[in-house]
Parts: structure tokens; sequence; C-alpha cells
């Protein structure tokens, strides 16, 4: 951090702490991870951050879903996933250890719909399979145990049994498992 | 809906580079070119059910991007009086930041937080609540030695130190004088290498200490209106340091029980579950993460490997089920036989160790004090092990296997331990009976056991001891060479070996035998809970040490939750088998007449009613209706009728979970119901107008509908231009 890094003005800061779940040392911390991340040029706080440079986080360079978080926090118009400092909070504070669990099924969510048409169908459940599995070719499941795996998952969690499974279907199979809070976090 | 309403409004520019406006034209703007011809679904619009505006609460909980919750805070701003409900906001707003604070600070008291973190981060969740559970027993024994200290330790040094004239109450000793000889003294002079075995072994200076039960007085100070009963505060404690151990277990069992019961288990809901949480957003680092695939796939395969099995052995003929039913029987009863020889075993040993002891000097004797520990500790490890090998045989699903492992290695453990217990017994009171000859004059084993509380606590010490030196040992004599031959020698040998894995429920289980061997041991050796904080605390260190440097993380999944439940199930275990130990010497044996502050009584156990006597009549009173019958049957019948409700309770709640399930699938039909509605009317339009372009604007539309379903999709939205 450079001896003239921008600081964040007070009132921004509590602003923060309203509108998101992080702690004020939180928000601090994440202020000075993403002026690094912007590097020499000291520019407002709203500008933005490739999602290149974004993705050389250590806590987000290993994870396989580190594009979709990219995109689906990204308020950017061209949809290149860049992030601007208050995305990267929003993000953080979805992820944060006092997140509700509503947020983070809500975001778990559109993270796994990766055509983003509001629902997950058995394209976005194969894509979302590989991602858990491993990318590459000799990681990944024969087609013969994706179609059971698919079938199972569509057969446990679509309760309207329209071949798809939706937010509120998603968030039920969510509200079963008890250890989805702590493992959907990403802590600074 | 209230964002609507303020689109509509004229609103003043914000002085902040807003996305909300760019937000607003993304909206109306027409989809840019992409290639599938689904409609983008609209994130941006608030839940239709965020009714109550005025709580500043639910403005973090609305999934929107910053510049709109930013929007909708303004609104709420605006929207409130500035006169009566503002200084209620202004309050609540400030105790709010008050508990942050307060959060903040306490975080800082929080022991080890960024280093079980880390692990958690690169190990998972499983190895996580190892090191969880670790802290909360570090925690337990640190406040219960700061009780035991307070209230028994420094009262009886200090009156030690002040030499305060003790009423001995007087007894008619006739009879029992031999009894009263105890003399554990050693000789002012000694070899260094008797200095080290007495410090292990805690005999010779160690046995004459505050170590041990033998060295307190039962000394009842009375002077200037202050009195200090050392044998009440005594037996006291020991109750009280039970009862807050207890509590907080159950405490702890709460939270995790909560959410056992509401997921039902978890078995259930297999595929969906693990699929979209299986997951660990914490994970860092490639290494880990590849191995996290590979988990997960290895998992994958295996349960649906184990599904097409279960199909397949559904259609076993009768043959050979009956074959499959035997060879699980056989082998139960094999398991049954090899945890029958481990008790024999060890009952031979301590009954052996305790008769040699007196006879042999230095490290023979050493070895022979061991000899109890030293079973017990191969038997833990080789026992274990063979039910390993034997479950492979006998084909029960991964779970049921696990569970069931864990049941054995809890069993052998803990009754082991119940063994020697029963065995120091047995030697002690001989037998049971106290008019067999060797325990005529004192009720006990005069001879062998001058003072057989000491003796006790000893044994204790020494397996605490023990434990403690076996899992250093292996630390540095087993971890640490098999990762430099693994990492160094690259031969198919040790690949296939491979390095060290943390295995947790192991490790989990050797730290509820030290609890349960500390619990038993407390009350005859006080500040066993104190080395027992030290101990646990290197624990922590060496085991973090291992972990990142000798272990890989797990191939096996581990279900955290539930497991944790099980494991405070198993610590209550071992804390209702020491309550029985304690119950048992406390009213039955006869107290050493040579030593300890029990010195006179007949059992330990008399020292209350004589205090009570002492005690004015209303409280004497009070106390004896409290324990009477009158009050204990009603308040038996109050906590029947309490538990009933409480389940009962747990039973609706599920049934209504069930119930809404239902309604919910209901509830799709019927919009597929009025979806089909709609497109027969659409068809009939269309035959009605028989134009060309709506047609295909029609059915644009149908399919539209009918591939989304969702509840919240916008309706007052124009339909795209193509």
């Amino acid at each position: 951090m450079g001896g003239t890094a921008s600081k964040l003005p007070k009132e921004l800061l509590s602003e923060y702490q309203e509108l998101t779940f992080l702690t004020k040392q939180e928000i601090l911390l994440a202020h000075k991870r993403f002026s690094e991340l912007q590097g020499r040029e000291n520019g407002p706080y709203g500008s933005r951050v490739s999602m290149e440079k974004i993705l050389t986080l250590p806590e987000l360079k290993s994870n396989p879903f580190r594009k979709r978080i990219c995109h689906v926090f990204s308020t950017c118009d061209l949809g290149d996933g860049s992030l601007s400092f208050e995305d990267f909070l929003d993000l953080l504070s979805a992820f944060s250890d006092s997140a509700t669990l509503e947020i983070k099924s809500h975001y778990a969510f559109r993270i796994f719909d990766f055509d983003d048409d509001g629902t997950l169908d058995a394209r976005d459940l194969e894509k979302l399979v590989n991602c858990l599995t491993g990318e590459t070719d000799d990681t990944r499941l024969t087609a013969e145990e994706m179609r059971q795996l698919l079938n199972n998952i569509l057969e446990e969690s679509d309760i309207d049994k329209d071949g798809t499974v939706n937010l509120s279907e998603f968030q039920h199979v969510i509200s079963r498992s008890p250890d989805f809070v702590s493992s959907f976090k990403i802590v600074l | 809906m209230e964002l609507r309403e303020f689109n509509n409004q004229v609103h003043p520019t914000p002085d902040y580079p807003s996305p909300y406006g760019s937000q607003h034209s993304l909206r109306l703007r027409t989809v840019p070119a992409q290639e599938t011809s689904a409609a983008q679904f609209d994130w941006a619009s608030p839940p239709e059910d965020a009714e109550d505006s005025n709580e500043p609460r639910n403005l973090r909980e609305l999934p929107l991007h910053m510049g709109l919750k930013r929007a909708v805070w303004q609104v709420q701003q605006m929207r409130t009086p500035v006169v009566s409900s503002s200084w209620n906001i202004k309050q609540s707003q400030t105790f709010r930041r008050f508990c942050e604070v307060a959060k903040y600070v306490l975080s800082y008291f929080v022991l080890w937080k960024r280093g079980i973190q880390m692990i958690g981060g690169h190990f998972g969740g499983g190895v996580q609540s190892y090191f969880l559970f670790l802290r909360f027993l570090v925690i337990l024994n640190f406040l219960s030695s700061l009780l035991i200290a307070a209230f028994v330790l420094i009262p009886s040094i200090v009156f030690r130190s002040m030499n305060f004239n003790s009423t001995i109450p007087t007894v008619n000793l006739t009879g029992v004088e031999i009894c009263l000889q105890y003399d554990p003294k050693p000789d002012t002079l000694m070899v260094f290498i008797t200095y080290v075995l007495d410090l292990i072994s805690g005999t010779g200076f160690m046995e004459y200490s505050y170590l041990f039960y033998g060295y307190y007085n039962n000394s009842m100070v009375e002077s200037d209106g202050f009195s200090y009963n050392i044998p009440l505060a005594y037996l006291l404690t020991a109750s009280f340091y039970f009862l807050f151990c207890f509590i907080c277990m159950i405490i702890r069992m709460g939270g995790t029980s909560r959410v056992a019961v509401v997921t039902g288990g978890g078995a259930t809901g297999g595929y969906s579950t693990l699929v979209f949480t299986g997951w660990d957003h914490g994970l860092q680092g490639d290494r880990t993460t590849n191995l996290k695939q590979s988990n997960f796939r290895n998992r994958l395969q295996v349960d649906l490997e184990e599904e097409r099995l279960k199909k397949k052995a559904a259609s076993l003929t009768l043959g050979q089920t009956v074959s499959l039913y035997a060879l699980r029987v056989f082998l139960n009863i094999v398991v049954l036989i090899l945890i029958g020889a481990t008790f024999y075993g060890i009952a031979k040993a301590t009954q052996f160790s305790q008769l040699k002891q007196k006879e042999t000097t230095g490290f023979v004797a050493l070895l022979l004090q061991y000899l109890p520990s030293m079973v017990i500790t191969a038997s833990n490890f080789v026992v274990p092990l063979l039910c390993d090998k034997i479950a492979l045989l006998e084909k029960y699903s991964p779970s049921t296997t696990v569970i069931l492992a864990l049941l054995r290695a809890v069993f052998l453990r803990l009754v082991s331990l119940g063994v020697l217990l029963y065995t120091l017994w047995e030697q002690i009171t001989c037998e049971g009976d106290i008019y067999k000859e060797n325990c005529i004059p004192c009720n006990y084993y005069y001879n062998e056991y001058k003072c057989w509380e000491t003796r006790v606590g000893q044994e204790m010490y020494k397996l605490t001891l023990f434990d403690f030196l076996i899992t250093i040992a292996t630390l540095i004599l087993v971890e640490f060479p098999r990762r430099i031959v693994v990492d160094h020698c690259s031969c198919k040998l040790t690949q296939w070996v491979g390095r060290q894995e943390f295995l947790v429920a192991p490790n989990v289980l050797a730290l509820v035998y030290s609890q349960t061997v500390v619990w038993t041991g407390a009350f005859f050796c006080p500040l066993l809970p104190f080395i027992n904080t030290i101990k646990f605390i290197l624990f922590y260190y060496c085991k973090k040490i291992t972990l990142f440097q000798n272990c890989q993380p797990a191939t096996r999944n581990f279900r955290s939750t539930t497991s944790n439940f099980f494991f405070l199930l198993v610590l209550v275990f071992g804390w209702m088998l020491a309550t029985m130990v304690l119950l048992y010497s406390v009213t039955k044996i006869h107290p050493s007449y040579g030593c300890g502050p029990f010195r006179f009584y007949p059992t330990m156990w008399e020292v209350v009613p004589q205090a009570t006597e002492m005690l004015n009549n209303t409280s004497a009173e009070f106390l004896f209706y409290i324990g009477s019958q009158k009050f204990s049957i009603p308040l038996f019948i109050f906590s029947c009728v309490l538990l009933c409700y409480v389940s009962a309770l747990t039973s609706v709640h599920g049934k209504s979970v069930a119930l809404l399930k239902s309604q919910c699938k209901l509830e799709q039909r019927d919009k597929q119901f009025l979806v089909r509605q709609i497109e027969e009317l659409n068809a009939t339009v269309q035959k009605e107008q028989r134009e060309p372009q709506q047609p295909q604007r029609g059915t644009d539309t149908a399919t539209r509908w009918n591939q989304h379903d969702n509840y919240a999709f916008t309706r007052d939205e124009d339909p795209r231009p193509y």
C-alpha cells in the first residue's frame, strides 16, 4: 500500500456498514486489498478492476466458480465481469460470516445458473457438476454416470416436475443442509 | 412496488456516481445480442415480499447491488417521519453499533481464531471440527482448574502455611490405630534417576504434595466469624465441577442438535445436497482444490456405484441374503471376542502390576507401573485396525461402516478404562467384601493401599502422562519419518502408502478418552485438570504442526455437523462413567484413615449431613424439603411433561414442513393449469384473427411462458422486439 493511498471517507464507511454484512475492519481490509489490485493508479474508489486482476486474489484463484462469481456480482454494462469496489463489497458481504441463509442461497443459485435464465436446467447442472469434479477431460464423470446423477438430482429437488430447479426449490434443498452456511464463506 | 413508484417520482440528482441510473436504463434497453433466445432473468427487481420498509435490518438482506440498496435506503430515509420515530431508529442504530463493537472486542479473546480458520481453509470442515472440539476442551479444563484452585487449593495452601488449629471431630479410634500410619515422605537425598521416575509415576516426592488427595488436611477452620470447612469444600467443589462440565456440554450439544433435527439427519436428498452445498469456498490453493475435486468425483462415483449395487442387491436370491447375514453375525461375534480378550488382558495386567509394584525398584518398577497404560494403548491401536479390516468383509454401506467403526472404538476405549477401574476397586475393597481377611481393621486393603485415593489418583495421572508421551512419540517417530520417506524416496511402495492422512474420528476419540480419564481422576488428583489444560494446549500446537507438515487432506468426506453431535454424545458417556466412579467412591468406600480431608468419616458423604446439622433451622429445613419426596416427585413429573411437550412440538414442525412441500407442488400444478388455459385462449384468438405475423408473436410468448414458471417474473415488462 503506497503512502498516497486514498482513504475511505467516514460517511461512506458507515453507509457500507448499513448496507452490507461486513464489519468496519472487514470493509477497511477489503479497501486495502482492492487498492492493491488497482495497482499504482490511485483512481477514485468507483473505478473498476478487470476480472483477470480480481482472479489473482488467492481466495479466488483456485475456486472453480471464480468466473461465475465475478459475472454475478459485476454491475458493468459490458458484461465482462469487472468489479467496482462496491461490487467487491457486495461479494464479500454475501460470502461473509454473518450473511443470512437466504442471501447466500440466492447468490449461490445465481452463480450456478450458467446461462442466466433464472432456472437450473439440465445443462446448468451438468456444467455445475463438471466444475465440481474438475475441468479437464480425464476428471469428468462418464456420460452414463452423468445421466444417472442428473436424473437423481432432478428427482430429488424438482418438486413441480418441470425439468428445472427454480429458486424456491433450490432454497428448499439448501435449507436441509446444515453445512452450507459454513462452506459458502470467503474471508479475506 | 415501492421501488417502481420511486422510478416514477421526480428525485433529486444524487451526488455520487449512481449505477442506479444505468441500471434503470438497462431495464428498458434492448437485450444485447446473445446466443440464447431465452429472456434474461431480471435479478435487479426486488423480491415481492420486502414489505416492512421501516426495518433497517432488511436492507442487508435484499439481494441487490449496492447502488440499488442505497436507493432503497434513501427512500426509507425520506419516508421516515422526522419527529416521532427518529429517536427510536437512532436508538436501535446505536444499539446495533454497540453490539458490533462488543463483538469485535470479544473476538480478540477467542483463542486461536486465526489458526483454526487457516486450518479450515486448507483442510476442510472435518479437520476444523476436531480443532474446535479441542479448543472447547481446553477452555473447559482451564475454567475447571480455576474453580478447583479457588475453592480447594488456595484455602489449603493458606491454612497450611498459617498453621491454623483445626477442630478434629472426636471419633472412637480404638482398634484402627494401625490404619493411621501413613508416611510417604521420601528421603531427602535422591539419585537423579529416582527423581525422574518419581516425577513420571507420581510417587516419592510427588506423592505427598498438592497434586494428590493425600496431602489435603481435614481442617475446619473457624476464627473471628470466618469459617471454612475444607472437607465440605472439597466435596462440593468436585460436584460443582462435574455439574459445570455437564452444563457446558449440554449447551454445546443443544446448538448442534437443533441443526441436526431440522435437517432430519441429512441422509435424504443426498445427491442434490451434495452437488449444491458440497463445495467449500474457503479452500485456497491449487493442490487443495484439485484434491477436493478428485474427492468429489470419487464420492459421486462411489455413491452412484452403491446405488447400482443396491438395486442389484435387492434382487439377490434368498440363499445369498442368508449367507450375507450369517457372515455379518459371525463377524460381529469375532469383534466381541476380540474386545473381550482385550478386557481380560487389561484386567490381568492391572492385577499383575499392582501385585508386583512393591517388590521391584528402578526401571523395572516403572515399567510395571505403566503396564496397564501400555496394554490399553496397544489395544486401542490394534483392535480398531482389525475391526476396520473386518468391516471391509461385512459389506455395509460406507456411512454405516463409519458409524459402526466409531461405535466399536468408543466401546473399546471407555470400557477398557472401566475395566482398569474395576480391577483397582477389586483390589482396594477386597472385592467389596469388607469382612475379608485383608480388609478387616480398616475396611480397605490397608497393607497395600495405605492411602488408596492417592493411589487411584496416581493411576489416572500415569494414564494422562502416558497418553501424552505416546502422542508426542508417534509424532516424532512415525509421522515425520513417514513424510520424509514418502517425499524423498519414489518407489512404488512409498507412493502406495502415501502421506499421513489426518483421520478425525480416532483423534477425537483420543480426546474423549483423555477427558474421561481426567474426570475420573480429578477427585483424587485435584491438579489434574490444570495438567490436562497444558497437555491439550501442547496437543494443539503439535497437531497443527504435524497437520501442515506431514498430512494430506482427507480423501474421504466427513459430515461435520452430525458427527459433532456424536462426539459430544460420546463425551457425555465418558462423563457418566466418571460420575458413577465418583458417586461410588464417595458413598460406599471407606476413606483412608491416614490421609486426606475425610480422614475420620465413615464415608466421604458424611461431611454433608454433619455440616447441615450445624446450619440454622430454616436452612436445614429448606434443604431437607428439597431432598424429600414431596418435592422431587412433582419435579420429576413436571420434567417428563416438558419433555413430551417439546418432542410433540418437534414432530408437529416436521409434519408442517411436509404439508408445505405438498402445497408447493399443488400450487405449481395450478399455475401450469392456468398456463395451459392461456395457451388455449391464445390459440382461439389466433384462429379468429388469421394474420400472418401475430401467430409468430403469440407462440413466442407462449413458449416463453412455458419455459419459465417463475413466480418473480415481471409482468409489466414490454415483450422483447424479437
